[in-house]
């Protein structure tokens, strides 16, 4: 009788069932605080961690090696709160010291709400106004940054840093540039890196194939891949989505391992790649900014590129798209790029 | 199974059932708010599970019962202790027959205990299943449910 009474108190009680709407909403404003919070601990803990490694873990695991990660100028806030952009520079050949391009540049965009991470590519064709240089392309700016006698990919980046800003008109806060080594060694480092391609490419350098469809690239693959632009109908600008597809996979790798918040680990990964990683840190170490990174990527990254247009006049290249590209570039300067990318999905690059 | 597939169709359900735990609808959302934060945040975690609503449901049942045991920044007082000080109305006559006398009985039970309550007279569940979400053996779920009962009782034969 009793349990009859009870169940007939609990029935009588839904009634008080609060609406669901309101908790719904409270619910994801308290998960974006939260996320903000959560970045800056983790934040502060990978800084924490990258010091100990620096001190303890570097020395222990290679007692040989004394050469050290560059830090290049330009300090940004240590523990930025807003949004974040994270210039990724991809060299290419491994030729002479003093004649590299940077032909993958990619824009890591992290929102100030950290709900999701954009990779945004400029093509390394863009025609763009080099300081001191005049018109030229994109890719060249790294090449007239590296300055004489010496080469230095510091410098190379800090000039495509500042071109990339007066282009896109965004503060980069962070960067790092990667050479086919660098890219080899944090493949194999995060145990290799997948990507989903939509389309079969025959690797025009070497003997492989990369089918269509869903694979895990170890270090060497992940470079090969990472050359192809013969073949593919839009050439460099699909060379350019399959790094999107890379650098999307890569932060999944990293986040998945959970490599940058346990200590041992990033130890681990710093050694096998940390001197052929040329970082800029504004303050923060690249792992640091990988974990921010690593934030938004509870959700599938989007990946778009810069709208551009083929120009028919010297030098020949790409233009901005004078339709696109300025809504563009506003909703990335004003962190709305969730709205442009749901307003035109059919320019955003399908990863899965 | 995305969050917000999860969310759309089993968060009036899990409302619910925070009302039958807690009694009180504002004291519900503050339960199910806590835990859907930590459901989404770790929402991959929770996917992976074999049943992400049989987790969930262990996630709000635990956050009940141990709501005042987390770290001392989170220990807010968030639901009054039966106030002895101010003793419900005790019109003997009248609250035999009040049936919501019950439902302030349950407020004083241990957190346990009306979470068993709740599970087995308002969820249907079987003893094995409760078990399960409540962590413990399946003899302790029905003694737990009897020593409710007991208590409920007793009170029964007081008001009378």
């Amino acid at each position: 009788m009793i349990e009859d009474d009870l169940r007939a108190a609990f029935a009588r009680h839904e009634t008080l069932t609060p609406p669901i709407g309101p908790v719904r909403a409270a619910i994801e404003r308290s998960v974006v605080r939260r996320r903000r919070r959560r970045f800056r601990l983790r934040l502060g803990g990978t800084a924490l961690a990258l010091v100990l490694a620096a001190l303890v873990g570097v020395p222990a695991f290679t007692p040989n090696r004394v050469e050290k990660v560059p830090l290049l100028s330009e300090s940004a806030p240590p523990t930025p709160t807003g949004a974040l952009n994270v210039l990724l520079l991809g060299l290419d050949a491994a030729g002479p010291a003093d004649a590299r391009r940077a032909d993958s540049i990619l824009l890591l965009h992290v929102p100030a709400d950290r709900s999701r991470l954009y990779v945004v590519s400029l093509p390394r064709d863009l025609v763009v106004s080099i300081p001191g240089h005049g018109k030229n392309k994109l890719n060249s700016s790294f090449f007239y940054g590296l300055g004489t006698p010496t080469a230095d990919l510091a410098r190379g980046y800090d000039l495509t840093r500042r071109v990339v800003t007066q282009v896109t008109g965004v503060r980069i806060d962070a960067g790092a540039v990667l050479t086919y080594r660098a890219v080899r060694k944090l493949t194999d480092a995060v145990g290799g890196v997948p990507v989903c391609l939509p389309t079969r490419i025959r690797s025009h350098h070497t003997p492989r194939v990369y089918p269509a469809g869903c694979q895990q690239l170890d270090g060497a693959a992940a470079v090969d891949l990472l050359r192809q632009r013969h073949g593919m109908p839009d050439a460099t600008l699909d060379r350019d989505r399959n790094a999107q597809r890379y650098a999307a996979g890569l932060l999944r790798r990293v986040d998945e391992r959970g490599m940058l918040t346990n200590p041992v680990l990033l130890a681990k990964l710093l050694t096998q790649v940390g001197s052929d990683v040329v970082t800029d840190t504004g303050g923060t170490p690249l792992p640091a900014l990988l974990s921010v990174a690593a934030q938004g990527t509870d959700t599938v990254p989007v990946a778009v590129g810069l709208p551009v247009r083929y120009t028919n006049e010297p030098p020949y290249g790409f233009q901005l798209d004078p339709r696109l590209a300025p809504g563009f570039l506003t909703a990335l300067r004003d962190d709305r790029l969730g709205g442009w990318t749901t307003a035109h999905p059919d320019l955003v690059t399908k990863l899965g | 199974m995305t969050y917000e597939e999860f969310a759309d169709s089993r968060l009036s359900a899990l409302l619910r059932y925070a009302v039958m735990l807690t009694g009180d609808p504002h004291q519900a959302q503050d339960l199910v708010q806590d835990t859907m934060v930590r459901v989404q945040l770790n929402w991959r975690r929770v996917a992976r599970t074999d049943s992400p609503e049989r987790y969930v449901r262990r996630m709000l049942t635990n956050q009940y019962v141990d709501w005042r045991r987390g770290s001392w920044a989170r220990r807010v007082l968030l639901r009054g202790e039966p106030d002895e000080a101010v003793p419900a109305p005790t019109d003997h006559a009248q609250s035999a027959v009040d049936r919501d006398q019950l439902w302030s009985w349950l407020s004083r039970l241990p957190r346990r205990q009306r979470a068993t309550l709740v599970l087995r007279y308002y969820e249907d569940l079987p003893d094995a299943e409760i078990a399960e979400i409540l962590g413990c053996a399946v003899g302790t779920v029905r003694s737990s449910i009897s020593r409710a009962l007991a208590t409920l009782r007793a009170e029964y034969v007081e008001a009378c």
